[in-house]
């Protein structure tokens, strides 16, 4: 499994994945001249872009890495030679996410630093009403880096569902907005006015709700921006969230590629 | 060498389309530009969708796309003002700003900027306190540790719709948040009817000094400028009384019996003049696009 | 112990619309130690079939098969086994040299062996000038040889290539038998998959011949060439003229044909067995002439 996943992280920054990142990377340092932009909160202002864009590039990483993960190797035929070394089917799978997930991780760490230099930089220039909060923010470039991998995992699942380019891609895309938004809709559908709709309709919403996953849990964006304290409980519990559901997600992928016939 | 030749001339070929397009790009540009500049500002403004689409789509941007309502607002709340530094061009689509700044909120509910611009154009353009007040009372939910919005608040309660007990009420918890005890006597003052324009004045031009947007800080700079004519009349018209024993019938008597040395002018284009009960007034009502004046 | 035992192994596709595909049928094969296996067959008769399920990369529909003795459905059978893919293809990223690296960590070769085994197979199959470009800009010709040094480089016990010829220049093939020869002398197993006769001929102690998903013959390479003697080209000087004479006698006769020219005393300077080839042989069994 290290040694997939490490080609598997060699492959990532020789297609010159990094090159692109740095490209609109670039839009880091113009943040503090949009940020003056702001009326009351240039520091909270260049906090959010800062964030926005570590979290964009982050999902687009997720989307095209792990929905190409496995495309890629079977399109090209790089499966015949690699999956009939001895090695299993979930190891191969498991090193090509963890590969991807460490260059997210590595991704996300560097791009929280460049962006936390931004922030301070802005905070000196016209000091905020409220202090920033360093700890959140790095938490929250953190757990969004976690998010994030947990994209990769279900690209990956859909990647080992169908052997297309585009099911992966817009699957995991749909799987994206809908998880970032299924908290509101699960609240919503439990609120008074909801009590309108049909019964099927609600008993639906709130399946969904269980069965996709929750994204919106590990957006910490507002706590980083507005310095607002974070709930050390509500946060492990997050992670413990996080690593359960993406192993689910993993252990589903596995029987599935196990299964799949490299004709 | 014929085969040199066809190359070249393939090549040419490429070189002059790419010349000729550019040249035709140049052309488009200008009125291009030109119609996307002209186009009225009620459609740069535009129909946006619902906020339950902006929540759905902004995903986990919702913090940026509530930024970047408030910053699509600002700038054309702006560009109307430099546009024309008396009058508006177009009366400014009121409806649809305050719209868009709640649907901002829906998603941010922490953004100042939001809270911040409702207040200059929701109460001194429109004159609509209590959806500015409502607003103001939605974000100090969110905002528990901001001054500013209880200090909006008590000052719309005093100063516009005469609630005074409300205005006590936010001033103190402005007092408390901020530690300046200053403002838990403002609203007592209020309750003075010729110390409003003094104390109105005290807090745009603190708003002006602090406001570092152009738009903005040209807005409060106007209704600075209004204020300031209304007191010097005020002065005046106290002035006239402490010599007559009466309330002057217009501004113009006052200017007639040398209490006033020059009739200001109102910034916004209206003319003042004494309400019934001696207040002074103006027929613009202190704002730009107000027909009929 | 036999270094692949197949049997009873089946395969069958999901077609189109319900249609089921039978791409093998009860195949059962055994291949020893030492022996070099040559698989024979049209496009399409099942040999990749064969050996895709031989190492792991589809499930038999039935049937079983192990190689040195552990069963193909666990990832261990593969330990043994140095697999080249029908045309590969290899992380093209890579150069030459960090792929054959990535593969001796698969199969847990020490580091100092690993230098040392991929300088032979790199200098072997002619990559060394090249090992340190990616993939990505190898000849068809050199990532074929890729595939070939990677299979090399953890000197398994057994080789399983599908169709190892194509893409080479005859020095390339010339090599491919070489390498083939000598795995042979080290009591290697080499089981390989082609549709050109004259690769069996060369180098294969047996042969098994593929139809439709079904094996139709496995043999010597040396008895079908002793069995496939259909007559001989005898060469003779008769006493009366000077000049020599060929003539071409029927296997069957030649007895009689060799006492008849005894008798009258004529000389006979050469017999030369004339023989089906292993083409003909193959091609008889593919138009169903035997069966």
């Amino acid at each position: 499994m290290f040694n997939i996943m490490s080609i598997t992280l060699k492959g990532i920054f020789r297609d010159r994945v990094f090159h692109g990142i740095l490209v609109v990377a670039f839009i880091l340092p113009l943040i503090p001249v949009i940020s003056t932009l702001s009326m009351r909160q240039v520091t909270e202002l260049s906090i959010t872009l800062s964030l926005s864009l570590i979290s964009f590039i982050l999902l687009l990483l997720a989307v095209f890495l792990g929905g190409t993960a496995l495309w890629k190797d079977i399109e090209r035929r790089y499966t015949y030679s690699v999956l009939s070394l001895p090695i299993t089917r979930s190891s191969y799978l498991l090193g090509r996410f963890f590969g991807n997930a460490l260059f997210m991780l590595i991704t996300a760490t560097l791009l929280g630093c460049v962006a936390a230099v931004v922030v301070w930089l802005v905070a000196s220039g016209s000091p905020p009403d409220r202090q920033v909060v360093w700890m959140n923010f790095f938490l929250a470039v953190f757990f969004d880096a976690m998010k994030y991998i947990l994209l990769v995992a279900v690209a990956v699942l859909f990647s080992t569902v169908s052997s297309s380019f585009f099911l992966p891609i817009f699957g995991t895309i749909s799987a994206f907005l809908v998880g970032s938004s299924s908290q509101q809709v699960y609240d919503y559908v439990n609120s008074q006015p909801a009590q309108t709709l049909s019964l099927l309709t609600r008993k639906t919403a709130s399946s969904l709700y269980y069965v996709l996953p929750n994204f919106s849990a590990f957006d910490l964006k507002v706590n980083a921006i507005y310095g607002l304290p974070l709930s050390l409980k509500g946060l492990f519990l997050t992670v413990v969230y996080g690593l359960v559901y993406g192993g689910i997600v993993l252990a589903l992928s596995s029987v599935i590629f196990a299964k799949k016939e490299m004709k | 060498m014929k085969g040199l030749n066809q190359l070249n001339k393939g090549l040419l070929r490429s070189y002059l389309s790419l010349v000729l397009l550019g040249l035709c790009y140049l052309l488009l540009i200008v009125p291009f530009t030109g119609y996307m500049h002209s186009k009225p500002f009620i459609e740069k403004l535009g129909h946006l969708p619902r906020v339950e689409v902006f929540q759905f789509v902004a995903a986990d941007q919702k913090q940026l796309v509530s930024a970047s309502l408030v910053m699509k607002v600002m700038m054309y709340f702006g560009g109307l003002m430099e546009q024309n530094q008396v009058k508006y061009k177009l009366p400014p689509d009121y409806p649809a700003m305050s719209r868009i700044i709640h649907g901002s909120v829906k998603l941010d509910p922490y953004n100042m900027d939001a809270y911040y611009l409702a207040q200059a154009f929701l109460v001194w353009d429109i004159g609509a306190y209590k959806i500015a007040n409502d607003l103001l009372a939605y974000g100090m939910k969110y905002r528990t540790w901001d001054w500013y919005l209880p200090f909006f608040a008590g000052f719309n309660s005093a100063y516009f719709l005469k609630d005074y007990e409300s205005a006590a009420k936010y001033y103190q918890m402005a007092a408390d948040l901020s530690g300046q005890p200053m403002f838990s006597t403002l609203a007592g003052r209020y309750m003075h009817k010729s110390g409003q324009t003094v104390l109105a004045l005290s807090y745009l031009s603190a708003m002006e000094k602090s406001e570092k947007n152009k738009a903005i800080k040209k807005s409060y700079s106007i209704r600075l400028q209004a204020l300031q004519a209304v007191r010097t009349i005020e002065v005046a018209r106290d002035s006239y009384l402490e010599a007559t024993g009466r309330q002057p019938a217009s501004v113009e008597e006052l200017a007639r019996s040398g209490h006033l040395v020059k009739i200001p002018a109102d910034p916004y284009g209206g003319k003042f003049f004494f309400e019934v009960e001696g207040r002074v007034s103006t027929t613009s009502e202190f704002t730009f696009g107000k027909p009929g004046k | 112990m036999n270094a692949i035992e197949i049997t009873n192994l089946s395969k069958t596709y999901k077609g189109k619309k319900f249609s089921t595909v039978e791409a093998l049928k009860n195949l059962n094969l055994t291949v020893g130690q030492g022996e070099i296996f040559g698989f024979l067959g049209p496009n399409g008769a099942g040999k990749s079939t064969t050996i895709k399920a031989l190492v792991g990369l589809i499930a038999p529909t039935a049937g079983s098969a192990t190689v040195m003795g552990v069963d193909i459905s666990s990832h261990e059978a593969r330990r043994h086994v140095g697999y080249l893919p029908e045309n590969p293809a290899f992380y093209d990223y890579l150069t030459a040299e960090e792929y054959l690296a990535f593969v001796g960590k698969v199969f847990h070769l020490p580091e100092s062996l690993l230098r040392e085994q991929s300088e032979r197979v790199l200098k072997l199959l002619e990559l060394w000038e090249a090992r340190k470009r990616p993939i990505r800009g190898y000849s068809k010709g050199m990532v074929q040889r890729v595939g070939l040094a990677q299979v090399l480089i953890h000197d398994p016990d057994v080789y399983i290539l599908d169709e190892p010829m194509s893409g080479l220049d005859p020095v390339g093939r010339a090599l491919v038998k070489d390498i083939m020869l000598e795995l042979k002398a080290r009591g290697k197993c080499v089981f390989f998959s082609t549709h050109i006769t004259a690769d069996v001929e060369t180098v294969c102690d047996r042969v098994g011949i593929i139809l439709k998903g079904e094996l139709k013959s496995v043999e010597h390479v040396d008895k079908i060439m002793t069995e496939g003697v259909l007559g001989y080209n005898l060469r003779i000087r008769t006493r009366n003229q000077p000049e020599l004479v060929e003539r071409y006698v029927a296997k069957e006769d030649l007895e009689m044909v060799m006492q008849k020219l005894f008798t009258a005393g004529d000389e006979i300077s050469l017999i030369e067995p004339s023989r089906k080839s292993l083409e003909d042989f193959f091609l008889d069994i593919v138009k169903g002439k035997i069966c």
